[in-house]
């Protein structure tokens, strides 16, 4: 298990002005009204005040982003899972300290950030490349290949997957930080101020990394593009 | 006029929708009239786009679900297992405090009295013992307290007087033993003159 701080793995979520979700006011102060407007937020209030069921929900809803997430930076399938839970059993242990004026996905993506970037600084962990490499006979989830609207061929479709497999391993080797901001910053609904809480830094910081991290991309898919 | 360098650090902030207005006509504008700049951009935005197209989410095995709902489960036996015990000790809290408190006191008053008893005067010592002990800051003077004194002491007349009465001899002044010392002075003669002896001394 990853030896995180409870202070550093699960921070009291920022109160400062954010993007508030579609149908609340601006200036909704109380949980109440972000309740209203975003269900996961609803959730995470009645998990708060003991409801086991609506823990089950936020695992049912997050865990699939979560689980990938992880899988991006630990070595191997097992250790995923095992981040994915430890994830969730914080969300759990440090409920109390969510505040409902951010975002529920803020949060958690703030909390696998940190066990993530932990996992990554163990020394005993090794990153095995063939993560992303079928093995025979296993069922690995893969992702969908480099989209390509034009692919009509199936050499055109084999080239988008090798393309899509290039691409995964250049993520890979990233650095931690620029790999947790790239990722992060393509989820749904996190903008940069979100990225930025989840990593515990600042957006300009966030820009920099996500400049970084598409620089060293480019460069080692100059072939294919 | 825009730089390409700057450009180039604008283009992942502008296609994710991030950069102000301002800027954003600013990069638009330099796109449009740099060739270099627009394969950047044209570049950056495939590279995002590819990595936008990676998986985000993974399907969760079973046995995954059930380990952690198990683990929540087993941590919220033990949160409210310490809630019990800590509500209890509240509880007792209060009365052992009250306990303890009352100990203390009772203690504490016991000392001080030991502390305020008086030396009692031994026979034969009369009144010097007391005098020995001068009067203290926090401590009334040991002449105040005379619930004590030894009744079996047999009072015996000093050799001399105490000093604080020997420097202060006008205190006596008013006593009529003393008003009278004069008179008794001529007690003697009175009591030895007799009328055989001429009248020597006439009585006044």
């Amino acid at each position: 298990m990853a030896t995180v701080s409870a202070d550093e793995a699960a921070p009291e979520s920022a109160e400062r002005p954010r993007e508030v979700p579609a149908g609340s006011t601006p200036d909704a102060g109380s949980g109440f009204a972000a309740a209203a407007a975003d269900p996961d937020v609803a959730l995470m209030l009645r998990c708060q005040s003991g409801e086991e069921a609506a823990f089950q929900d936020l695992f049912r809803k997050f865990s699939p982003r979560v689980l990938q997430f992880a899988r991006r930076f630990v070595g191997s399938e097992a250790r995923a899972e095992e981040v994915t839970q430890d994830v969730f059993v914080q969300v759990f242990r440090f409920r109390h300290r969510y505040r409902p004026q951010s975002r529920f996905s803020t949060w958690l993506f703030t909390i696998a950030t940190n066990l993530c970037l932990n996992e990554v600084r163990r020394p005993e962990r090794h990153l095995r490349v063939d993560l992303w490499n079928r093995r025979d006979g296993e069922e690995r989830p893969e992702g969908p290949p480099l989209p390509d609207p034009a692919a009509v061929t199936p050499e055109e479709g084999a080239a988008a997957r090798q393309l899509g497999q290039r691409l995964e391993a250049l993520v890979a080797e990233l650095p931690p930080k620029q790999r947790a901001a790239l990722l992060l910053s393509r989820m749904d609904g996190l903008a940069y101020r979100d990225v930025a809480e989840a990593l515990g830094s600042t957006e300009g910081a966030v820009k920099a990394l996500l400049f970084r991290a598409t620089q060293t991309l480019k460069r080692g898919l100059r072939d294919y593009l | 006029m825009m730089r390409c360098r700057r450009a180039t650090r604008w283009m992942v902030t502008a296609l994710d929708g991030e950069l102000p207005a301002r800027r954003r006509r600013a990069l638009d504008g330099h796109v449009a009239r740099c060739p270099a700049c627009r394969h950047e951009m044209a570049t950056t935005a495939a590279v995002l786009q590819g990595v936008g197209g990676l998986a985000t989410s993974s399907e969760v095995p079973g046995r995954l679900e059930q380990a952690t709902f198990r683990r929540v489960r087993l941590l919220a036996a033990a949160e409210a297992e310490r809630a019990a015990t800590r509500a209890w000790w509240m509880r007792l809290r209060l009365p052992v405090l009250g306990f303890a408190t009352a100990v203390v006191a009772i203690v504490a008053v016991g000392l001080m009295r030991s502390g305020d008893r008086p030396l009692a005067p031994r026979p034969g010592d009369g009144g010097r013992r007391v005098v020995a002990q001068a009067p203290t800051k926090d401590k009334p003077p040991l002449v105040a307290s005379r619930e004590r004194r030894d009744p079996k002491a047999t009072a015996t007349v000093p050799a001399e007087p105490p000093p604080q009465l020997a420097a202060a001899p006008e205190l006596f002044m008013d006593l009529p033993l003393l008003r009278n010392m004069e008179k008794l002075e001529h007690f003697e003669a009175i009591r030895t003159t007799t009328l055989d002896d001429g009248g020597e001394q006439s009585n006044g």
